[in-house]
């Protein structure tokens, strides 16, 4: 149980971060398309920003679709056990995109988070949900070769 | 039957009066409010006519339009817009009169148009019967605003005339578009500028692009427009996202800046933009953060508070209070500041031929108040 609570929140803060960083490059890839320069520096604080202050409200959205997404994913591993990373792999993903599905119908507004107003932004968010998937599963269940590779 | 009930309801409500104790940033024994109409839909906008002084022409976004009295009585005005689109902050917006109402009874409404998933703002000219009861002519959509959009967001809506009897319109960013409000080829996130017939004005800053209506961009959803004829200035202000509301004086041409400047950040606590400020770019002539969300303005001009003679006065929705902003050597401060005891939000304000202030509230019953100086 540990073990699974504790695997949980590293993925989920795994999520965030790399969430949050992949949706401040869509948005200053807008600037950029109109002519507003972005430095290295200016790049690195406005990722820095973006941690500290949009990745805890996406943190809280990835956590609450893995809630659902993790247990689907458990189930389906349990009918087809030789494919139980993909399972989760991919139920982070779909839970995702529904997930923004539902925010989005739910807020006031037409999208929540602006990255995910294109195809290219909202696939690659959504991506981070497989990725949580993934990678709970890979620290909640690791195979034995896993296990058998070295920590460092 | 019906409609009695409501003008007695209406009576009852006028005669009611201060209902509604005000605190102010200074001394709340100075205001009193009077509720002159109950149960007005959301209610957008409202102007009083000329000709009949303390009776107010008051729309609904859901299409209602009204005539009502400073005794609260309500004459429903029919109105059919072509188009009109309901949903969200979408629907009937503003209504102005034409700089020769009196003689040629013309009406402008800015609405909504389309349907969910291709909609804009668009402008709509029609004519007022001289005698009751009331009714509304010769409509005819005069400017749709390019382009259209999926959604229900961000419109702008409000409008004002210049000396020269050209309208100027302010147009939202349709929130998803944001970055096109500084694109030059659409009306997103614009000012536009335009005849009584709908045309773009002639002498417009960019005559070649977008059907030459642009007159300033860089906009997100202005709700506030006031002209200066005194000082020939043109004010609007603007929301913000999360922090960034703005009050712009408005130059032909100009760049306002969003979404490439902003003191505001995304409501997910994103950055929009990491520039506050950028080389191109007009600052505002002053901003709120965190945001209150102006819903309108008005040039205070009248006789009941002598101390606010050229003051701004804006009403905000989720700041819940309506603000003076007097202009200073530091530029622009807030003198004063009231907001109603039951916290309602705040959508348009305007001053009357009686010298005193009267506001519309934000909601499904809104009100139509009165607000002036106690008696004692």
């Amino acid at each position: 149980m540990v073990r699974m609570i504790l695997a949980f929140v590293i993925a989920m803060v795994a999520a965030a971060i790399v969430g949050s960083i992949i949706q401040t490059q869509f948005n200053l890839a807008a600037l950029a398309e109109l002519s507003v320069p972005i430095s290295f520096d200016t790049r690195i604080s406005t990722i820095i920003h973006d941690l500290l202050h949009f990745s805890p409200m996406f943190a809280v959205i990835v956590a609450a679709v893995m809630m659902i997404a993790l247990p689907v994913a458990y189930a389906l591993a349990r009918w087809q056990q030789h494919r139980e990373r993909w399972w989760f792999t991919l139920a982070g993903f779909i839970g995702l995109l529904v997930g923004f599905w539902v925010v989005n119908n739910l807020a006031p507004m037409p999208t929540l988070i602006a990255a995910t107003r294109t195809w290219t932004g909202l696939l690659s968010m959504a991506l981070t949900g497989g990725f949580a998937g993934w990678l709970f599963d890979r620290l909640w269940r690791p195979t034995p070769q896993e296990l058998a590779e070295p920590v460092l | 039957m019906i409609g009695l009930n409501k003008v007695l309801m209406a009576g009852v409500a006028a005669c009611a009066v201060f209902l509604t104790p005000l605190t102010s940033a200074q001394d709340p024994a100075d205001f009193e409010v009077m509720v002159i109409a109950n149960d007005l839909t959301h209610p957008w906008s409202l102007v009083e006519l000329p000709e009949q002084p303390l009776n107010f022409l008051v729309t609904e976004r859901d299409g209602g339009f009204k005539l009502v009295s400073e005794l609260g009585f309500i004459d429903e005005i029919p109105l059919e817009l072509p188009g009109l689109f309901v949903t969200g902050q979408a629907g009937l917006f503003a209504v102005s009169l034409a700089p020769d109402f009196e003689s040629s009874r013309e009406l402008y409404f800015s609405y909504a148009c389309g349907v969910a998933n291709a909609n804009t703002t668009c402008v709509a000219r029609g004519t007022l019967s001289r005698t009751r009861p009331l009714k509304v002519s010769d409509v005819k959509q005069i400017y749709v605003a390019q382009s259209l959009r999926e959604g229900g967001a961000h419109y702008g809506g409000r409008m004002v005339w210049l000396p020269d009897d050209t309208l100027v319109l302010t147009l939202g960013d349709g929130f998803d578009y944001r970055e096109e409000a500084q694109n030059l080829q659409n009306h997103f996130g614009k000012i536009v500028r335009m005849t009584r017939d709908g045309e773009p004005a002639a002498d417009n800053p960019f005559p070649h692009k977008a059907g030459g209506y642009i007159y300033s961009y860089g906009h997100r959803n202005s709700q506030g427009l006031v002209y200066d004829s005194e000082a020939d200035n043109l004010w609007q202000h603007e929301h913000g996202p999360r922090g960034g509301d703005e009050l712009n004086r408005i130059q032909p041409g100009k760049n306002y800046g969003w979404p490439i400047a902003s003191y505001g950040i995304d409501y997910t606590g994103a950055l929009v933009t990491p520039y506050e400020e950028l080389p191109g770019v007009a600052m505002p002539e002053y901003q709120w953060t965190p945001s209150l969300a102006p819903a309108d303005m008005v040039l205070y001009r009248g006789s009941e508070f002598p101390e606010w003679q050229g003051a701004l006065l804006v009403t905000h929705l989720a700041g819940k209070r309506m603000q003076v902003l007097k202009q200073s050597a530091n530029g622009w401060e807030v003198v004063h500041e009231i907001k109603l005891a039951e916290q309602q939000r705040l959508r348009a304000v305007t001053g009357a031929s009686d010298g005193a202030i009267y506001l519309l509230t934000d909601s499904p019953q809104g009100q139509l108040l009165r607000l002036s100086r106690a008696e004692n």
